[in-house]
């Protein structure tokens, strides 16, 4: 399938996190291809060894995106959730199967360029077989105007020895409302690593993430690590959770989080509990501003402190 | 002169009593300049003050950079009209790459890379291993410096202070870091030493030396060592090093039991 007809601009906005729009657009790349504009399907591009299935419903989509056992994919499976309109409700069930020894890396964008008074929710199951490398990322994009309200919530299951890296960044844009809640399996002798980032730009942006971590394998690992900045009167909620439930685990959380100017608040809270003797859970959280060094450091490369700070946001951030 | 420092006088932050007293000294252009000193002399809080830091402000006297008062100038300032300062132990800003960081300071956009490039080598950094690398902590101790040196070069600036830029290397590469020094010097910017080494120091075409605070003497680094030892009441080790290097072969015997002498006699 080439040449369909997708907005443009909900595509547009990848640019700002440096991802080449044409990859997500069918008839070009190697990789398989799911595009989604409000309630439908604009676009869907199978390759051998990934099944791609997809089902219209009133307010959106059914999918399922299948890695076939011992699939090694060298190019990303591209995912694109957007909405061109100002207001509407979207809802995507899907569900992502990586099977036994397979590895991919899933590159998810969501995008609302005109929210006014959009709503995007997601119920999202992930299971991860045995031996598996599995990488997600997932960028965001919802306007100037702080008016998506954003409701993501995904159930994952990490099988066996594997390796599960989850990177979701909200960085660019506005906010708007945010509600994110993940909850993360981890299986005997796998890795998860799990980043977010998000900044709230203005005071009617919102964001709360509640990440939880799972460790219910011996030898499981993980580290999560949540940074945020909150400016102008934005608002950040960072609840990152790890329980250790077997023998051997290991896991960090860490939060960090700016505060820029008057009026925006930032919350951090690292919560770990460990129920077996033989379990390590770890935390550190940070909240303020950047050390003052740093600001130095970089003002005696010319900068003024106001480009420092950007500088640093971008940083940390990884803009 | 570049830089000249009339009557420097920095207090604690309370003011209850000072960290340098009333210091003046001035700095060639195009020259490496060392400021030593043995540990809470004061070198590395002078040092902060000469680049503005805000910490750091003096209570008396005046900095002048190239005539101009540079006193009441804040960092960036400062920075703008050339002076820059490599940290001891540079901050590690995850999430920036090597060529972001490198290219901070460099005014002309337009050569941007070219000049990141050439920062890189002037520091013995093969960019194509180092460009796209993030600052993190699969950097060494000494990758790092070498970078937050790459990053002052590549501004062009006219002075850079060096806060003690050898400071937990192996001694395998602080005769590598010599010759950077050196190299700085040939593309014409004055080097303005923050060291408690001498060995450091003998890279060095002037020296101040500060103790507890007061400023002993400016001179030449060989003469300036003779005085720091014998402050210290170093007589042998003094003659052992002084006399040791060839471009030092200046002093005498008597000359340095004089000045001896004329410490024990204070």
């Amino acid at each position: 399938m080439s040449n369909i007809e997708y907005p443009k601009e909900i595509l547009k906005s990848l640019e700002e996190y440096n991802i080449n729009i044409k990859d997500f657009l069918p008839g070009h790349g190697k990789g398989a291809k799911l595009l989604l504009d409000f309630n439908k399907i604009k676009g869907m591009e199978e390759i051998e060894g990934v099944i791609l299935k997809g089902k219209e419903i009133q307010n959106g989509i059914i999918a399922d995106i299948i890695i076939k056992e011992g699939v090694k994919l060298e190019d990303p499976v591209h995912l694109c959730f957007g909405v061109n309109k100002e207001t509407g409700v979207q809802e995507i069930f899907p569900r992502i199967i990586a099977e036994d020894n397979s590895e991919v890396t899933i590159q998810a964008h969501c995008s609302f360029p005109n929210a006014t008074g959009l709503i995007h929710k997601m119920y999202s199951h992930f299971y991860i077989g045995k031996n598996c490398k599995f990488n997600y990322t997932e960028t965001h994009y919802h306007g100037e105007k702080s008016g998506a309200i954003v409701a993501p919530v995904a159930q994952i299951y990490i099988g066996e020895n594997s390796i599960f890296e989850n990177n979701f960044t909200l960085t660019r844009g506005t906010v708007g409302k945010v509600k994110i809640l993940l909850d993360i399996y981890a299986m005997k002798d796998s890795t998860i690593r799990s980043t977010v980032k998000a900044f709230g730009r203005t005071k009617n942006d919102s964001v709360r993430i509640r990440d939880s971590i799972f460790l219910e394998g011996e030898n499981a690992r993980s580290v999560l690590k949540m940074k945020a900045a909150a400016q102008n009167g934005g608002e950040v909620l960072m609840y990152g959770v790890t329980e250790g439930n077997a023998p051997k685990c290991n896991g960090h959380v860490e939060c960090n989080e700016i505060v820029l100017g008057r009026g925006s608040i930032c919350r951090a809270r690292p919560f770990i509990r460990a129920t077996d003797p033989e379990a390590s859970v770890s935390h550190e959280a940070s909240l303020g501003r950047f050390p003052q060094k740093w600001l130095d450091e970089l003002k005696a490369k010319g900068l003024t402190e106001e480009e420092a700070i950007q500088i640093l946001i971008e940083a940390m951030l990884g803009e | 002169m570049l830089l000249e420092l009339k009557g420097v006088t920095i207090p604690t932050f309370d003011q209850k009593c000072n960290i340098v007293n009333n210091i003046s000294f001035s700095v060639k252009e195009k020259s490496i300049h060392s400021i030593i000193g043995p540990n809470g002399s004061g070198k590395s809080t002078l040092a902060y003050s000469i680049m503005g830091l805000p910490t750091y402000k003096i209570s008396k006297g005046q900095i002048l950079f190239d005539g101009q008062d540079i006193t009441n100038m804040n960092i960036t300032e400062r920075a703008k009209l050339g002076i820059t300062l490599a940290w001891q132990e540079p901050a590690r800003i995850d999430g920036l790459t090597v060529f972001k960081y490198v290219s901070l300071g460099i005014k002309d956009k337009s050569n941007q890379k070219e000049n990141v490039i050439k920062a890189l080598k002037t520091v013995n950094l093969e960019p194509e291993r180092y460009l796209n690398r993030y600052i993190d902590e699969t950097l060494s101790g000494g990758e790092r410096k070498r970078i937050e040196l790459a990053a002052t070069i590549a501004m062009k600036p006219r002075l850079i202070i060096l806060d003690e830029p050898t400071a937990g290397l192996d001694l395998i590469v602080i005769e590598d870091f010599l010759n950077i020094f050196n190299r700085i010097k040939e593309l014409n910017m004055t080097i303005l030493l923050i060291t408690h080494r001498e060995d450091i120091g003998m890279v060095s075409d002037y020296a101040t030396l500060l103790w507890r605070g007061d400023e002993i003497i400016t001179s030449t680094f060989p003469e300036v060592m003779i005085r720091y030892c014998a402050k210290a009441g170093l007589k042998e080790y003094c003659k052992r090093t002084v006399f040791q290097g060839e471009k030092t072969g200046c002093f005498d015997s008597d000359y340095i039991d004089r000045i001896f002498r004329e410490e024990e006699s204070k």
